[in-house]
């Protein structure tokens, strides 16, 4: 039962355990919905995942700066891709009207 | 407390990826980014709790949900073809790969010796020690993220103008 318990009472397996999960939704939603600006917040939820494994990572190492500094440049370089690919969903919304992305399916007009 | 806000985050993750409004999913998304926060600060990593807020909910969350009241894309659009076998085989997959993924992780003798070993050692991450780490090993790396910022934001004005 200690496997249960460090889930529980919020050791390395519970936060490892609550990023694996969250991963997985992040990567249900850009796969099965057909919204973009859905399947842009999925793949943020899958960056978040990402970043609570590396903090939970840094914690139990005792307290790791260096994780601190990779966490900084990871949101810097998803601000960038919100701004990048929300600009993308709004070009494409001017040519095609349309956000679904099955609409999107080919380059030409 | 851990699970509290472990549950504030996948009943919010979860809500999202049903949600069929797009407006409610982005507010259920900020659910989520607030229970992530609150990890963090039980990680003893309060510089990283407030950058999530400030970044996540502030920032990208509020420019997605002016993108979605701008388009006025509220409801998802009636798909061209159902494609039922394509989103039942990815539903299985993602639900094998957490699955798997999970068991992994529970089985693992390293991180079980992880788990004991850190709980004793101390953890305050703070804002002078990352400054510290950031300004004295990594200022390149620092000034080429305000790089890419600034050719994000350049980057974004050129999509979205209609004539420069």
């Amino acid at each position: 039962m200690s496997g249960m318990d460090a889930i529980l009472q919020g050791g390395l397996q519970g936060y490892l355990v609550v990023a694996l999960l969250l991963f997985a939704i992040g990567l249900a939603t850009v796969l099965l919905r057909r919204t973009l600006l859905m399947q842009f917040m999925g793949v943020e939820l899958m960056l978040n995942a990402a970043n609570v494994a590396l903090l939970a990572f840094a914690r139990f190492r005792g307290g790791d700066t260096q994780a601190m500094v990779f966490y900084l440049f990871i949101i810097a370089v998803a601000a960038c891709e919100a701004a990048v690919g929300l600009a993308l969903v709004i070009g494409l919304y001017r040519h095609r009207d349309t956000t679904d992305s099955d609409r999107a399916a080919s380059l030409k007009q | 407390m851990f699970i509290t806000f472990a549950l504030i985050t996948l009943l919010g993750a979860l809500a999202m990826l049903l949600q069929k409004n797009v407006i409610v999913a982005g507010l259920c998304m900020v659910a989520t980014f607030f229970g992530v926060a609150g990890l963090f600060v039980l990680l003893g990593n309060p510089v990283a709790a407030a950058l999530q807020i400030i970044v996540y909910t502030g920032a990208i969350m509020v420019l997605v949900l002016f993108v979605i009241m701008m388009l006025n894309s509220h409801e998802e659009e009636k798909a061209e073809s159902p494609r039922p076998i394509q989103r039942w085989v990815s539903l299985a997959l993602v639900a094998a790969l957490a699955v798997g993924s999970v068991k992994l992780v529970l089985a693992s003798p390293g991180v079980k010796a992880l788990n004991l070993q850190g709980a004793a050692l101390p953890q305050a991450t703070t804002l002078q020690k990352v400054g510290a780490a950031l300004f004295a090993d990594h200022l390149l790396g620092f000034e080429v993220a305000g790089l890419l910022l600034l050719a994000a934001m350049i980057g974004a004005v050129a999509l979205t103008k209609r004539n420069l």
